[in-house]
């Protein structure tokens, strides 16, 4: 049994534009110690799946409409709102992306950091005081006796963050879910943040939940990663598995999209093509499948389980020797995974069913390349140097 | 003043000589750039803000220095980065060097006119040839203004065209972004993100402007759109040889687009380089740290390499440290023993190696050091990626 159990779970909100598909049937493992990495882009359902394992969902528009979310073995779905908030913040402990409005500016730190801990342990106050010292000490704050007095927006917002950790891991919670924890951060900044993040859980053996859109943390920070789009899972294996050997069309998508600091000089970027899809659509088929340079006709019309990579073998979902699973009808094979896309001779991506283009694309078109430079009443705007000696516009990179 | 102006001093020279426009990518800078002539010239810009106190009588009480002697040069056809934290100043040199803003002191010189205190209708004509591009393309389109509209509103004030014509221009502007033309009667809101993005470029290039500064572009959209709009201005730049001032925090995307880069800390420019020279051996302390904290997309490199972690936070740039204004967080330093001059004279921006500039007391330390060039210096480190989770 692992320490968190997520299954099959569906997230609706209820809003004026019609009903959102934000999380439509997600699972997912949490075990003791480990760090499951979180990755999609805005929308895909990563926060939402979160706020509703800690049934934080904005009321009354979200609503889990099914599966069941476990910790330690208790259905939380089912537990009064008492027992919920007493495992919030003791057994499970969130840090969210902007420390400023997670933190509340009318009160001093002290005294929301000897609230929390006097939330759950029977302390006096001078004892919870002492604890607010040590871990604010803890977190590399200097001066901790001194900054116990000020107000959030007394500290800059590294500082804030830190200050978000030494909250959380105020009460030595078992899981901590940290939802883009450095995101509003600067690089430098966000490093000593992760660095203190991964030192302090390491130390503790708390498990972690790390939300971001970014590779690169999750690179260095996670065992495992899930990859999400639009309200699924699609992807997801050990972080060296993942990386290595990428076999969703989305994750090699990424991958391929976003600069590397240490890729080659002049090595173009692939864009995935189009839009994340319209959530107020239920899904049919492959959620994918209108950006998927793989697609085949089958993905406009079924989605894809969840499945082991290597057909048939046995599925662990967590640990070091979780299964690499994708939902996918047609992965790429590994050397179109390494090009970014497909190799197959004669390949086209299948056209959607009966002609319309359900694409989430509809307001763009093809780029023109051959373009005439303007010329307002007959005479040249201005000088336009190169302008005459186009060069070979960059192939494949139609949008 | 501290700063001399970087690329004047070897100049005139030849394509052979110049690595640094000619090795980076073909489609960006294809033939030019090499001949080195320089579009925009920026010499000791200076940019305060004062702070005042009272409401009635205001007190000058101070001033927050956002730009504090910053020079450059931007050779036509060429992407130049801007690169550094936030409140570091890149914005606010963008926003000056386009004239948004009145500079406090210095000099800034476009295709050979100095545009530093130009008013009215010449600062007008000089608009027209630079243009920009705004970070959030939620807040930078006018939501009452049709997408067409918005494009098109640099012909109208600018006069240029008959009316048939301004329409005609706006659809082909259109079809150059990647947009439907016949969507142009829509509203901002009817876009997404990325595609909003494509308007505020379409806007930029209404004009055909010369340079084109670039204020974190991509910083708003999502990682998968990202690289659409990354692709569009490279090739906009090869179809219609523009320059580009590149302002970014992320140095991959910098590194990326960029035929050279400057690093800014605190108001100054603290190297500046090529791309590929800056990457591969930064001379200054903060640009080694800045590099090392990059996260990198691949757990294997990750695990390999180590951080320098810098100290504290950046401090307020209404009173920034004397000196040179890195040296409270500055790892180098650290190691040399806390030397005095660091706390006591601001470095020039010196050519250290040819077109390679570093403004650091202590750059030819930095290369006694054991594998300068790589961000392992420093001797702090982050903890390798858990492998294997307890069991």
């Amino acid at each position: 049994m692992a320490l968190l159990e997520v299954r099959d779970l569906v997230v609706q909100f209820h809003t004026h534009d019609g009903t959102v598909h934000a999380v439509n049937g997600v699972s997912l493992d949490v075990e003791e110690g480990e760090t499951l990495g979180l990755v999609g882009e805005s929308g895909c359902g990563k926060s939402v799946t979160n706020l509703a394992v800690m049934r934080l969902l904005p009321r009354p528009a979200g609503r889990i409409v099914g599966g069941q979310v476990r910790f330690e073995g208790i259905d939380l779905a089912g537990l009064p709102e008492s027992q919920m908030r007493e495992l919030r913040g003791r057994d499970i402990a969130m840090i969210f992306q902007d420390p400023m409005t997670s933190l509340n500016p009318v009160l001093t730190i002290e005294e929301q950091m000897v609230e929390t801990i006097r939330a759950h342990r029977d302390v006096r106050q001078a004892e919870a005081r002492e604890r607010a010292i040590e871990l604010l000490r803890m977190v590399g704050i200097p001066r901790p006796e001194a900054r116990l007095k000020s107000f959030p927006h007394h500290f800059s917002g590294g500082m804030r963050q830190r200050v978000m950790i030494a909250m959380a891991l105020a009460l030595e919670p078992k899981l901590l879910i940290a939802d883009e924890p450095t995101t509003a951060l600067d690089v430098t900044i966000q490093a000593q943040v992760l660095e203190l993040l991964q030192r302090l859980t390491t130390e503790r053996g708390t498990a972690v939940i790390l939300i971001t859109h970014d590779l690169g943390v999750v690179a260095g920070m996670a065992h495992r990663i899930n990859v999400m789009y639009a309200g699924f899972v699609v992807e997801t294996g050990l972080t060296t598995e993942l990386f290595a050997h990428p076999r969703h069309p989305y994750t090699v998508g990424l991958l391929h999209s976003i600069p590397r600091l240490d890729a080659e000089e002049g090595e173009p970027l692939i864009p995935i093509e189009g839009t994340p899809p319209d959530l107020r659509r239920p899904p049919v088929g492959c959620p994918f499948a209108p950006r998927c340079a793989w697609r085949l006709p089958a993905c406009w019309e079924d989605n894809p389980a969840l499945e082991p990579v290597l057909r048939g073998a046995t599925v662990e979902t967590t640990g070091p020797r979780a299964t690499h699973r994708i939902a996918c009808w047609n992965p790429p094979l590994p050397q179109e995974a390494a090009a970014g896309r497909p190799l197959r001779e004669g390949f086209v991506p299948a056209p959607p069913p009966g002609g319309t283009l359900r694409a989430p694309s509809e307001l763009e078109v093809p780029v023109e390349e051959d373009l005439v430079v303007f010329e307002p009443g007959g005479g040249p705007v201005t000088a336009l140097p190169g302008a005459h000696e186009l060069p070979e516009p960059p192939a494949g990179d139609g949008r | 003043m501290t700063a001399r102006l970087p690329g004047t001093a070897e100049r005139p020279e030849t394509g052979a000589g110049d690595a640094t426009a000619s090795s980076r990518t073909a489609t960006a800078s294809a033939g030019r750039g090499a001949d080195g002539h320089a579009l925009l010239e920026v010499s000791d810009l200076r940019m305060y803000f004062p702070i005042t106190e009272g409401i009635l009588l205001e007190r000058h009480v101070g001033d927050v220095r956002a730009v504090d002697g910053v020079s450059l040069e931007i050779r036509r056809g060429e992407t130049l980065g801007l690169v550094g934290e936030s409140g570091c100043g890149k914005s606010t040199t963008g926003r000056a060097i386009t004239r948004l803003y009145r500079p406090t002191g210095g000099r800034i010189v476009f295709d050979g006119t100095d545009i530093t205190r130009a008013e009215g209708e010449p600062l007008r004509r000089i608009r027209r040839r630079m243009q920009m591009i705004f970070q959030d393309p939620y807040s930078s389109l006018n939501p009452r203004m049709t997408a067409a509209g918005i494009v098109g509103e640099p012909l109208d004030i600018h006069a240029i065209g008959t009316k048939t014509e301004r329409r005609e221009r706006v659809r082909e502007l259109f079809r150059i972004v990647g947009l439907d033309p016949d969507f142009g009667e829509r509203y901002p809101h009817e876009f997404s993100g990325g595609q909003r993005q494509r308007i505020g470029v379409a806007r930029s290039l209404a004009v055909n402007p010369d340079l084109i500064v670039a204020d974190e572009p991509i910083s708003a959209l999502d990682v998968s759109i990202q690289a659409q709009i990354i692709n569009l201005l490279e090739r906009l730049q090869a179809q219609f040889g523009l320059t580009y001032l590149f302002i970014a925090h992320d140095l991959s995307v910098v590194r990326h687009i960029s035929d050279r880069i400057a690093v800014m800390y605190l108001g100054r420019i603290v190297e500046l380089a090529g791309t590929r020279e800056l990457h591969a051996a930064p001379l200054h302390p903060y640009s080694v740290a800045l590099l090392s904290a990059v996260p990198i997309p691949d757990p294997a490199v990750e695990a390999r390499r180590r951080r320098v972690i810098l100290r504290g936070d950046v401090p307020n740039p209404a009173s920034p440290p004397p000196g040179c204004h890195f040296h409270t967080r500055c790892w180098l330093r650290e190691r040399l023993g806390n030397p005095p001059e660091c706390e006591t004279v601001s470095p020039p921006l010196a050519e250290w190696r040819p077109r390679h500039f570093a403004a650091c007391h202590f750059v030819d330390r930095l290369g006694e050091m054991p594998e300068s060039a790589a961000p392992a210096t420093s001797g702090v480190s982050r903890p390798p990626a858990r492998e294997t989770p307890p069991a």
